[in-house]
């Protein structure tokens, strides 16, 4: 069978048209000259990103195609089967959200990619990548869902490399990338290994069919959430994910950190929900220890990160921690038989899968065009951008409103609907749910908070207040590529939010979860526990409150309207110096102190005395560093013991070519023996 | 007395058992903790009376003003005197940071929640479901005695583990074993009234009542 | 039904920014009384209001929007907590039930125009106010949520309205210790977003301690004025959800006039009591240093935490 004989319906067809689009995007990035390389590789990938989002949706929908084959014809012994892309409503989803931020980042990188990440390898590593990342949730068997999984990870490896030769920080990013990337597909390539020979077969349907059981599912389990864990950047396989996305270009972090950690997302859904609907009870309890565990920790490295990217980074994986915490509330609650509340939960993770992938591109997008226009990402660096970058100050503020969960954005939906989830558990008849929901609330509540806190700083250090540096202050707006992009991304966190019913009814779908349902035209009615949100009827709400407030506002304006003095008050004088201000490390210092033992965090204030009294202060520094636990304690120790490893490997293989030779006589010998016997 | 009734009242002196005993974790104030250590004994009186009458016994009573005497006036009295002779009215010793031992209370009290269940078995009359109570009482009682260093906060933690053990023994045993609680009580008194004795010494001899200090063996 | 909740909304909102200042008026006095001065009188708060609206605003060179739109979010968030909180009566509008994650996410969007209003001024002050009001923000959420889960667990629902209903038809549940505890978790709460000692001293300009003030420390005239009546709503609205979830007799159920009556009275007074006691209770404390403040916010964290054990595992 070929390809041209499958059925052409709007799925088949718009998997091969991701194929080709991404086909010609590579072409375009070979052949077409360096200017206006940009344009025509960014724009089949826009299209290949459009085309996921439409064809994700239509599965979503529950549009199915007859599946499209790819025959393999490699000279191999053992038949492989032909490649097999059908994805199914969950796919979908996770499709079209990938589509969808494919088309916003690669919009954004015309406008912004520039040196190596313009260059025929930039842009041809950005549409391998793109196009595996789409293709990953249509793969209906394990060996068509690595191979994409791979081509996702080797592409992204490629661009993060792009800045390689002239900062030192990306090659140890990309290093950490790779062996952390490489990591998680061995755990995949095992447990998929390990629920092939239960099964009998490599693809799903053979395997949800097989209902394997026993300490096989719970081996695969354990692999494959390892491998998954991996990919979506939970705690303590994080560290690649605060090193890589803050040395990726921005329309790449942007796409990683919201499209392609989800990936890792989709695994566990797809593994939970359809490999291994039957698990026993530990294994939700193992999610929502991975998932409250990584929110916690997440959002408080966030909150205190000068960084304006590695904030966002860590700020990923406590949303994923999120995630998965849902996930597995939700699987908790279907073991006990609350089927109802269980829906609502896995809704919710779906929801905060759609909201963290809307804010989270505005993010690194605003991040981008702010490096672009000032070359900074330190935060104490960077200040009153808002006037000079109004563009970009509007989108990033919308949706930072979005990852601190305020009304009415995509992420207030989101968690809104996790809160209402958690407190409608039925707790009184299970002590173990009864122990676990408690906790979880107030592990969840506090990162809310915190995540508050961080975006706050993030929005009001960077955008507000006065520039702190001469390229802050020399700041201009992005360009019209990367302005659209970024609107769109805060249309999309706005929209979201406003139209949750509908949103949350086709999600439902995914997860197959009954009792959710669109009222008053847009809002939210979770019928299984009986309650409502309608953002629009909130923000009219509040329109009627807000539109006489500005009426009397403008009213007494027009009688005594503002005055401009040359100086604020600043404490009796004129703010002499923007190093007076509250930069972001101490905005977070109360914060450090408070979690001063789980941030490892070390102050050094040095001060230079005058030579002719100890009186007199000549300077003071100030030094604050915050480390990341888990990568002191965990990873060094493990490298270490690599290093080790390999220095005794030395003694084996030192140079001598009459030692190699030696051991390719010996190899030959011991051959000869053991055939003779 | 209905049913209802004696619920909520079950209910309402548990519950102040426990708010007093957070309150106690909470604070460092050493009259503050004595003050706290009155309530627990007007609610732990409050919930022997219940008890009692519920089981219509009639010396629910004498007990009842008893323990209302030696736990809420005699005792406490006793240990306002002990701390206002040495002049110590705020705990400086604590070896965790309040937050941590706060959190490590909630903690407690969620494991003693927990182990209820399964030690209870399938029994739902309103008293043995507040049993959890008591052995959150107990359980805070030993953290304080771990966490705290000063010699008159120990015995509050003490007195805060007793009460516990006086909770549970009613609310398990339904009726009321007079004897047996009396005795304890007593017991308990002279233990405070010579220890009482002994902080003041301590204070006069060593300069300070920590008792983490207090680590050679004189033979 | 949607008429008369539209009603309700209508006089909330006008009973809520008629008594916020007399509120004011007497908890100053109140304290002033107590300490043996004579205090500026009742209706000081709003001639206060009056001068301060009737003032024009100044603005340095380099200030972006947020200066001016800063301080009418404020006011829109206390507005619409007044709004959606039931404070006269528990009938609510049937697509915006008062939600309690709803209220308390408006209530946070008030918090965040203050925080950045303070990093707008570019100031150390503002900043440092930002800062802090933040770090308290953020560590104060747990106690909230986990008390409002506390309370909604017999009610079965998050809606505030049928929350204070269920509160009313059984009195009982009012003293179990789920109920007191959560209450006094929720007290904790309440101080510490409106600012009342002792984790902030609303009269105070002393450098080391404001928190508050240090936010507002730029704003002037107008924009001072709404900020001003902005945080006292914030203190009238959840001095009133206190209220009538501890003693949620005399709300209304309907839109009737006798009701409405009775309910308007009910929550002027209880307002105004609970705010006296609260003044009156300021007297007797001191400012908590910052670094304590975690330690209160722990303690309440762990009674809400405690109040929703208990009320899964025994009652």
């Amino acid at each position: 069978m070929t390809v041209l004989e499958s059925a052409i319906n709007l799925v088949d067809a718009g998997l091969l048209a991701q194929l080709l689009l991404g086909a010609l995007a590579i072409l375009a990035a070979v052949v077409a000259p360096s200017r206006l390389r940009s344009l025509l590789a960014g724009a089949p990938i826009v299209c290949a990103g459009i085309a996921a989002a439409a064809t994700g949706t239509a599965a979503l929908l529950g549009g199915v195609g007859t599946g499209l084959r790819i025959p393999v014809a490699l000279p191999l012994t053992v038949p492989l089967e032909p490649l097999l892309l059908a994805p199914d409503q969950l796919g979908g989803l996770f499709m079209a959200l990938a589509g969808v931020v494919v088309a916003l980042a690669a919009l954004f990188g015309i406008g912004y990619a520039h040196g190596p990440a313009a260059s025929r390898t930039g842009w041809t590593a950005f549409a391998v990548f793109a196009v595996g990342m789409q293709l990953v949730p249509a793969a209906a068997d394990a060996v068509t869902f690595l191979l994409a999984w791979e081509l996702m990870a080797g592409g992204s490896t490629v661009l993060l490399l792009a800045d390689h030769a002239t900062r030192e920080p990306v090659r140890r990013a990309t290093i950490w990338y790779a062996v952390m990337t490489h990591l998680s597909f061995l755990f995949l390539l095992a447990g998929f290994g390990v629920l092939t020979a239960a099964a009998g077969g490599t693809s799903w349907a053979t395997m949800a069919a097989a209902s394997v059981a026993g300490p096989a599912a719970s081996l695969a389990f354990v692999l494959l959430i390892a491998g998954f864990a991996t990919k979506a950047g939970l705690v303590p396989v994080h560290v690649w994910l605060p090193q890589a996305h803050p040395e990726a270009p921005s329309h790449m972090s942007a796409a990683m950190s919201a499209a392609m950690v989800k990936m890792g997302v989709y695994g566990i859904l797809l593994l939970i929900l359809r490999l291994l609907p039957d698990g026993p009870r530990w294994w939700s309890i193992v999610l929502i220890a991975l998932g409250a565990g990584s929110a916690l920790y997440g959002i408080l490295q966030a909150s205190v990160q000068a960084d304006l990217k590695k904030l966002l980074a860590y700020s990923t994986t406590e949303n994923i921690g999120l995630i998965t915490t849902a996930i597995g509330v939700g699987l908790l609650l279907r073991d006990a038989g609350q089927n109802g509340v269980a829906d609502v939960a896995l809704v919710a993770a779906l929801l905060l899968a759609v909201s963290h992938a809307a804010f989270k591109s505005v993010l690194f997008l605003g991040a981008g065009s702010v490096l672009h226009a000032t070359g900074e990402r330190d935060l104490d660096l960077l200040g009153g951008l808002a006037a000079r970058m109004p563009w970009t100050s509007v989108t990033f503020g919308i949706g930072a409103l979005g990852a601190a969960a305020l009304p009415v954005t995509s992420g207030f939906v989101a968690e809104w609907a996790l809160l209402q989830s958690l407190i409608h558990v039925d707790a009184r008849a299970d002590r173990l749910i009864a122990i676990v929901i408690p906790i979880t609330m107030g592990v969840v509540a506090l990162t809310v908070g915190l995540g508050l806190l961080t975006f706050v700083k993030a929005y009001g250090i960077g955008f507000l207040a006065r520039p702190r540096t001469q390229a802050a202050a020399e700041a201009h707006e992005a360009g019209p590529a990367m302005r659209v992009a970024m609107v769109l991304g805060a249309v999309l966190v706005v929209g979201l939010g406003l139209v949750p019913g509908p949103l949350a009814q086709a999600l439902a779908g995914a997860v197959s979860a009954g009792g959710v349902s669109t009222t008053g035209g847009a809002g939210l009615l979770l019928s299984t526990v009986d309650v409502v949100l309608n953002p629009v009827a909130l923000t009219l709400l509040t329109l009627g409150i807000l539109i006489p407030l500005v009426a009397m506002n403008a009213v007494l304006a027009r009688r005594h309207p503002r005055r401009d003095v040359d100086l604020a008050w600043g404490c009796g004088g004129e703010r002499i110096s923007p190093r007076m201000e509250y930069n972001a490390t101490s905005y977070s210092e109360p914060l450090v102190r408070v979690f001063r033992s789980s941030l490892q965090a070390s102050q050094l204030v040095d001060v230079v005395r005058h030579d002719q009294s100890p009186l007199l202060v000549e300077q003071m520094t100030f030094t604050q560093a915050t480390g990341d636990v888990i990568e002191d304690r965990l990873y060094l120790p493990a490298t270490r013991w690599a290093g080790r490893l390999g220095d005794l490997a030395r003694t084996v293989q030192n140079g001598s070519i009459h030692r190699y030779v030696g051991f390719s006589f010996a190899a030959l010998v011991l051959v000869l023996v053991l055939v003779a016997l | 007395m209905s049913n209802d009734l004696y619920q909520q009242l079950i209910a309402t002196t548990t519950g102040l058992l426990l708010l007093a005993a957070v309150l106690q974790i909470w604070g460092r104030s050493i009259v503050r903790a004595i003050g706290l250590l009155v309530v627990q004994g007007i609610a732990l009186a409050g919930l022997v009376l219940t008890v009692g009458l519920h089981a219509g016994e009639g010396s629910a009573f004498l007990v009842a003003g008893l323990l209302l005497v030696v736990k809420a006036v005699v005792m406490p009295w006793a240990m306002l005197r002990s701390a206002r002779m040495i002049g110590v009215t705020r705990e400086h010793s604590a070896r965790v940071k309040p937050a941590v031992e706060l959190i490590g209370a909630a903690g407690l009290t969620l494991l003693a929640y927990a182990v209820s269940g399964p030690i209870l078995g399938n029994r739902t009359d309103p008293a043995s479901q507040a049993v959890p109570v008591g052995v959150s009482l107990v359980l805070l009682g030993f953290w304080q005695l771990l966490v705290r260093g000063s010699a008159i906060t120990q015995l509050v933690g003490f007195l805060m583990l007793d009460n516990g053990i006086a909770a549970i023994s009613f609310l398990t045993s339904g009726g009321l074993p007079l004897v047996v609680e009396l005795g304890a009580t007593l017991d308990v008194l002279l233990v405070v009234l010579i220890l009482g004795v002994l902080v003041v010494r301590l204070q006069a001899e060593q300069g300070h009542i920590d008792i983490s200090e207090l680590r050679e063996l004189h033979d | 039904m949607t008429i008369d909740s539209v009603v309700v909304i209508v006089i909330q909102l006008v009973l809520a920014v008629a008594v916020t200042p007399v509120l004011i008026g007497v908890m100053r006095t109140t304290r002033a009384r107590l300490e043996g001065r004579v205090g500026g009188g009742i209706g000081q708060p709003w001639r206060d209001l009056r001068k301060l609206l009737a003032k024009e605003p100044t603005r340095a060179p380099g200030s972006t929007p947020v200066l001016t739109v800063a301080p009418i979010l404020l006011m829109t968030s206390s507005l619409l907590l007044c709004a959606l909180i039931p404070l006269a009566s528990t009938l609510a509008l049937a697509s915006i039930p008062g939600d309690l994650f709803v209220v308390v996410s408006v209530l946070l969007l008030g918090t965040v125009a203050l925080a950045l209003l303070g990093l707008e001024s570019g100031t150390a002050f503002g900043g440092m106010g930002s800062s802090r009001h933040m770090v308290i923000a953020a560590l104060v959420e747990p106690t909230v949520l986990l008390s409002i889960y506390a309370l909604s667990v017999p009610a079965g629902t998050s809606a505030l309205a049928a929350i204070v209903q269920t509160r009313r038809a059984e009195p009982a549940s009012l003293l179990n210790p789920v109920s007191l505890l959560a209450i006094v978790a929720l007290v904790v709460v309440v101080i510490a977003e409106t600012g009342r000692l002792p984790v902030d001293n609303p009269s105070t300009h002393l450098e080391l301690t404001m928190i508050h003030e240090a936010m507002i420390l730029e704003s002037g005239g107008r924009d001072l004025g709404w900020l001003e009546l902005g945080s006292w709503l914030r203190l009238t609205a959840l001095l009133g959800l206190v209220a009538n979830l501890a003693l949620p007799w005399g709300i209304g159920q309907d839109a009737s006039p006798l009701t409405l009556g009775v309910g308007i009275v009910a929550i002027t007074v209880k307002v105004l009591v609970l705010g006296s006691v609260l003044a009156a209770a300021e007297v007797f404390i001191a400012k908590l240093r910052l670094f304590r403040v975690p330690e209160l916010l722990a303690g309440s964290f762990v009674l809400a935490f405690l109040s929703v054990s208990a009320s899964y595992l025994v009652f």
